[in-house]
């Protein structure tokens, strides 16, 4: 299995002309690939979205099949502590730069389900979010808003949340495990 | 179809019939002794033929200090329908397995095993995770498990939250929103 995943830590990327990285960041935010993944309820809302009546391709976001090919994960709604695991694994599978956009009040401060022995309070505490959207849940029109704002977060040079999770690697990992009993992933697994 | 008055004749002659919760035509619930549950749930499935197992529920009485367990058979050749339900102590509860009986039955006490902490001695599987992973607390759906303490504990308190009157928080921002309704209310 270890042949299949690099198991070292992460590495800052090479330092870049400043010019050169205002066209990536440009480029960047005008092709947003997205991992095709869902929990919670408000997956549901991305049905209308990335289909003809929302249409999320006139603005460059295109569903991908696997983590590799994706720059953002859209973590849609609640997350058991079991998804939580996998999440992370998709999270971490894919290249930087990454962005997390996070649907619904239920990634912000747990929502209806904030006493359930089940789900996260918190989200931002497991994995880095760029954008929140908020909503129970968010109508599409909010989720192009939402996108709207990441891009222009990507076009400032501020969706920096994949290098505060890499210089914070220990915290997150300490904040993972806390909330994971069975921890069985590789420590790095980029 | 078979009537329930029948129906109801079968069950007594093999259980103490507690109370008579529902009856009609092809439907019968009943709550028996629990020292009866086994026979009677044999009986009805070697004579009467309801051979399907639909499913094993559970309903916490604290209050009464027991644990209502429900069973839902069914006749497939008439679609009539028996639900047994009996009460068993809640403390070191401890249910006979029905997986012997109906294989399925092994997946529903797996099930209320994790989330109930009831106990099916001659049930194997019994102890295999079911839905939690690594689950170490008192079993969840028990309702002495203090489930916001717990949220808490674990997964931390969540961000303070800002309230609103919505009254007032959308007629403050409804002005700068440009409806088609205030161009006509000016005119
Ligand atoms: S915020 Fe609402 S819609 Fe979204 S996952 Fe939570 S309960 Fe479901």
């Amino acid at each position: 299995m270890s042949s299949m995943y690099c198991n070292c830590k992460p590495e800052a990327p090479r330092s870049q002309l400043k010019a050169w990285a205002k066209v990536d960041e440009l480029a960047r935010a005008n092709s947003l690939w997205v991992t095709a993944y869902g929990t919670g309820c408000g997956a549901i809302e991305l049905r209308p979205l990335h289909t003809s009546r929302f249409d999320m391709e006139r603005f460059g976001i295109a569903m991908r099949p696997t983590p590799r090919q994706a720059d953002v994960l859209i973590v849609s709604g609640y997350l058991s502590v079991k998804t939580l695991k996998r999440v992370i694994r998709v999270y971490e599978q894919m290249q930087d730069p990454k962005y997390i956009v996070a649907l619904g009040s239920c990634t912000i401060n747990g929502g209806m389900y904030y006493d359930s022995y089940n789900t996260l309070n918190v989200l931002d505490r497991y994995l880095p979010v760029d954008v929140y959207i908020m909503g129970c849940m968010p109508r599409p029109e909010a989720i192009i808003d939402g996108f709207g704002l990441l891009m222009e977060k990507i076009k400032a040079g501020r969706a920096d949340g994949w290098e505060h999770y890499r210089e914070n690697l220990e915290w997150y990992r300490d904040n993972q495990k806390k909330v994971i009993p069975k921890w069985d992933l590789p420590d790095y697994n980029w | 179809m078979m009537d329930s008055q029948r129906l109801l004749e079968q069950v007594e002659s093999t259980a103490t019939v507690l109370q008579v919760i529902r009856r009609s035509d092809g439907y019968l619930h009943v709550s028996i002794g629990s020292q009866d549950l086994l026979s009677c749930l044999i009986r009805a499935r070697t004579e009467t033929g309801f051979l399907v197992l639909q499913l094993i529920s559970v309903v916490d009485r604290i209050e009464d200090g027991k644990f209502q367990l429900t069973y839902i058979l069914e006749n497939p050749d008439d679609s009539s329908i028996l639900i047994l339900s009996a009460l068993f102590p809640r403390e070191g509860c401890t249910v006979p397995t029905l997986s012997e009986i109906w294989p399925a039955a092994e997946t529903f006490e797996r099930e209320l095993h994790e989330m109930y902490g009831i106990d099916f001695p001659g049930n194997d599987r019994q102890d295999e995770e079911f839905i939690l992973e690594g689950w170490k607390d008192k079993p969840p759906m028990r309702r002495d498990f203090d489930t916001l303490e717990y949220s808490i504990r674990m997964f931390g308190e969540r961000w303070p939250r800002n309230h609103h009157d919505p009254r007032q928080f959308i007629g403050e921002r409804v002005g700068e929103w440009e409806t088609p309704m205030s161009g006509e209310e000016g005119s």
